[in-house]
């Protein structure tokens, strides 16, 4: 923000800025508006008032608005209110939040002195709510219930229950604080209770737990989250013909698990980006306790390049590797990896291409899986209104592998053991974005590489999601 | 009781076709340190059964066989695709393939022996599940062990007591929830000396040869009077019968040498 332009100061607007007489300026007509710069304009924050706090703590809007104090001149106050404003609704803690910058006056006030006051309005104890989720190919009813700002420094106490298309239900309480500092870290504590049903394979799930969480980020667009789980799965088969092979890994199981996922999202939008690399990587390790034991991991990475005006070329890769611990350590069916469906694999069934048994997908301990999209908006279009905006066209190429591979150490023939029988399918469709979180695709796929056993989809595909590849 | 449900009947229907297969599986909870004493008479009745009739499988002992069974009880055996739990529905699963113990019966005896087999069902089963789970003192050094030994902390704890609710809520349904132990005993002694007199100086019930009422007589009296208690009195009561002793014995030298030690009492 270099510059700002300045009106007459009576324009009825709760941002009002006064500039310091400046040499360079004429005198102030009701229409004339001129360039004012302000850069090396020498202020600095006398006083900061914080107005309508009710429960909120002081400490840490002290805290949160501290650096203000450090600015220098009237560009740092600018820029350095708008910095505060952001901080103090990431608190979670308030809604509206107007900021006041006026010349201070009084008898601490100094010559180049201003006063900020920010005008807060606190969160209400109980916010309800009904909900639409978009999770894995369905979408579900989440009614909730929020107690926000808690004990005063942001605590969020919330509980949900939710019902999906696909008969998943969930029930969840979570409790988070954030925690001073850097970092901006949350801690976050939850209960849940998830029930869903796996058609393809045959069983169905019922899994409690409790998570504690410590998200934190390192860098700007760098995020990570350290988690332990401890979640008591209870498998069991949905129909009398599911295979033998899902048959045999009914019952409970108890997972206990430490889990690093690293985040680096620096595309300029989650859906549909133009341009921008997107990174996760997630690392677990069970068999702290409970006797369920592997060592998993899961990498995503994407690109996206702009090509022509408005399309994008993007490519991704996602692939999944799992390594067994001990042999008196369990490794169920629900820990393994899948490959198929309109989110990973288009082309096939959910769950449709990997080792199957009876008809039914298993899982298996390693995957890899990439695509190539060629996106532009619609059209024959002239105008690109906000509607169409939601749209967009897409050509792809999307092949991968799924199994347990045997990988040793000889680069060479690992490669030739992955890419050996490897599926591959490409099509076109029509994408619709969905707010800013999920998405909503019509393809149509043409399956080119199938091996036995596959359930291939060739034709029409619909698939509704949040993470594609 | 077997649920008779349609997709049940016609798939023992189809399974009657093929002849008996030779890999067919016998599933059942880990004997050393898994199994309880319901599931124990259950399983020995079905693999008495299954010998009996010359009929071979491999026993296969699973952690979680209770879960894998289609009606969540053990034994159960994996014929070819078909999944049959529990002594009634594999007799009739057997025979539906021609292979029967009691084609010499007559339409009496059949029904006497239907009557016997409800009868052991009620009351030896149902005492079964009595002591091993609302007895307190067996409860609590023999099962509560016993079930969450395959289990890590705290699971094992969490599923015991599932479990045990879920049984509690049974007996008190069929009407022995009220009962005290004292009256359990007499409902044995009682069972047990019907069986007796009905049984008298012959070797099996209905002529030369064993029959499921046999089979299912040898897997609840032999386990009762083998498996160790804290509390001796059942076994006491049943070891007072000798025929049914006898009967036991006999089936055990004919079909079950070489069995694992733990059985020899």
């Amino acid at each position: 923000m270099g510059t700002v332009h300045a009106k007459q100061s009576d324009a009825p607007r709760s941002e009002k800025l006064k500039t310091h007489p400046n040499p360079n300026e004429d005198s102030h007509h009701r229409s004339q508006k001129k360039r004012v710069t302000l850069e090396g304009i020498r202020a600095r924050v006398d006083k900061i008032h914080v107005d309508g706090l009710g429960r909120t703590k002081d400490d840490i809007i002290i805290e949160t608005v501290r650096e203000l104090f450090k600015a220098q001149d009237f560009q740092d106050v600018i820029v350095g209110a708008h910095t505060v404003r952001s901080r103090l609704e990431a608190l979670g803690c308030f809604r509206n939040i107007g900021v006041f910058i006026d010349t201070s006056s009084g008898p601490d006030s100094t010559p180049e002195g201003l006063e900020v006051t920010f005008h807060v309005h606190e969160l209400k104890r109980i916010v309800g709510g009904v909900n639409t989720l978009v999770g894995n190919n369905e979408g579900s009813v989440v009614v909730g219930l929020r107690m926000p700002n808690l004990f005063g420094r942001g605590e969020k106490l919330a509980t949900e229950y939710s019902y999906g298309s696909k008969r998943t239900t969930g029930f969840n309480v979570c409790l988070s604080k954030p925690l001073r500092g850097k970092m901006h870290s949350v801690f976050s504590t939850s209960i849940f209770q998830h029930g869903s049903e796996w058609p393809p394979s045959g069983y169905k799930q019922i899994e409690r737990g409790l998570l504690f969480d410590l998200g934190f980020s390192s860098a700007p667009n760098v995020k990570h989250n350290l988690q332990w789980e401890a979640s008591w799965r209870d498998l069991s088969c949905l129909t009398r013909s599911a295979a033998f092979e899902v048959r045999e890994q009914s019952g409970p199981t108890l997972k206990s698990s430490l889990r690093h996922i690293l985040c680096v999202d620096r595309r300029d939008q989650p859906i549909f980006p133009s341009t921008g690399a997107y990174f996760q990587l997630t690392t677990e390790f069970a068999g702290l306790g409970g006797n369920v034991g592997f060592f998993k991991n899961d990498l995503t990475l994407q690109g996206n390049w702009p090509v022509l005006n408005d399309v994008v070329l993007q490519g991704a890769i996602q692939a999944g590797f799992l390594k067994r611990l001990t042999n008196d350590q369990i490794v169920s069916i629900c820990d393994q990896f899948f490959l198929g469906g309109p989110l990973n694999l288009r082309g096939f069934d959910f769950r449709g291409a990997g080792p199957h048994s009876d008809g039914f997908a298993v899982g298996a301990d390693a995957y890899w899986a990439t695509a190539v999209h060629l996106y532009s908006p619609l059209p024959f279009l002239s105008t690109r209104g906000a509607f169409a905006d939601l749209f967009r066209t897409h050509i792809f190429v999307n092949a991968g592998n799924v199994g347990n591979f045997n990988l040793g150490d000889d680069y060479h023939e690992n490669w030739k053991i992955l890419s050996k029988d490897f599926r591959m399918a490409y099509g076109l469709g029509l994408a619709l974005r969905l707010g800013q979180m999920a998405r909503v695709e019509l393809n149509y796929c043409i399956p080119v590489q199938i091996r036995r056993g596959d359930q291939p989809v060739s034709g029409v595909q619909f698939g509704i999601g949040v993470n594609f590849l | 009781m077997p649920s008779v449900l349609l997709t049940e009947s016609i798939s023992v229907e189809l399974g009657s076709r093929e002849p008996w297969p030779g890999d067919v599986k016998f599933f059942q909870p880990y004997l050393m340190e898994q199994i309880l004493l319901p599931d124990n008479a259950n399983c020995l009745a079905v693999q008495a059964f299954l010998k009996m009739c010359e009929l071979h499988f491999t026993i296969e002992n699973r952690w979680n066989a209770e879960y894998m069974s289609p009606s969540g009880r053990v034994p159960f055996i994996k014929c070819g695709d078909f999944l049959v739990a529990e002594l009634d529905s594999i007799v009739a699963f057997v025979g539906a393939k021609g292979i029967s113990l009691t084609a010499e019966l007559t339409g009496t005896q059949k029904a006497e022996m239907r009557a016997f087999i409800s009868l052991i069902n009620c009351v030896l089963g149902n005492a079964e599940i009595y002591v091993t789970w609302k007895d307190d003192t067996v409860f609590n050094e023999v099962t509560k062990p016993r079930y969450g030994s395959v289990f890590p902390f705290p699971l094992n704890r969490i599923l015991c007591w599932q479990k045990q609710k879920k049984n509690l809520k049974r007996l008190s349904m069929l009407g022995w929830g009220g009962k005290s132990l004292e009256e359990v005993y007499n409902d044995i002694e009682s069972c047990c000396s019907a069986l007796s007199e009905r049984l008298g100086r012959s070797l099996f019930f209905f002529g030369e040869h064993p029959t499921e009422l046999d089979a299912l007589i040898f897997g609840h009296i032999f386990t009762i009077f083998t498996t160790p208690l804290p509390n001796t009195v059942f076994a006491r009561i049943v070891r007072k019968y000798s025929n049914l002793i006898e009967l036991c014995k006999a089936i055990e030298r004919m079909y079950f040498e070489r069995r694992e030690p733990e059985l020899v009492p």
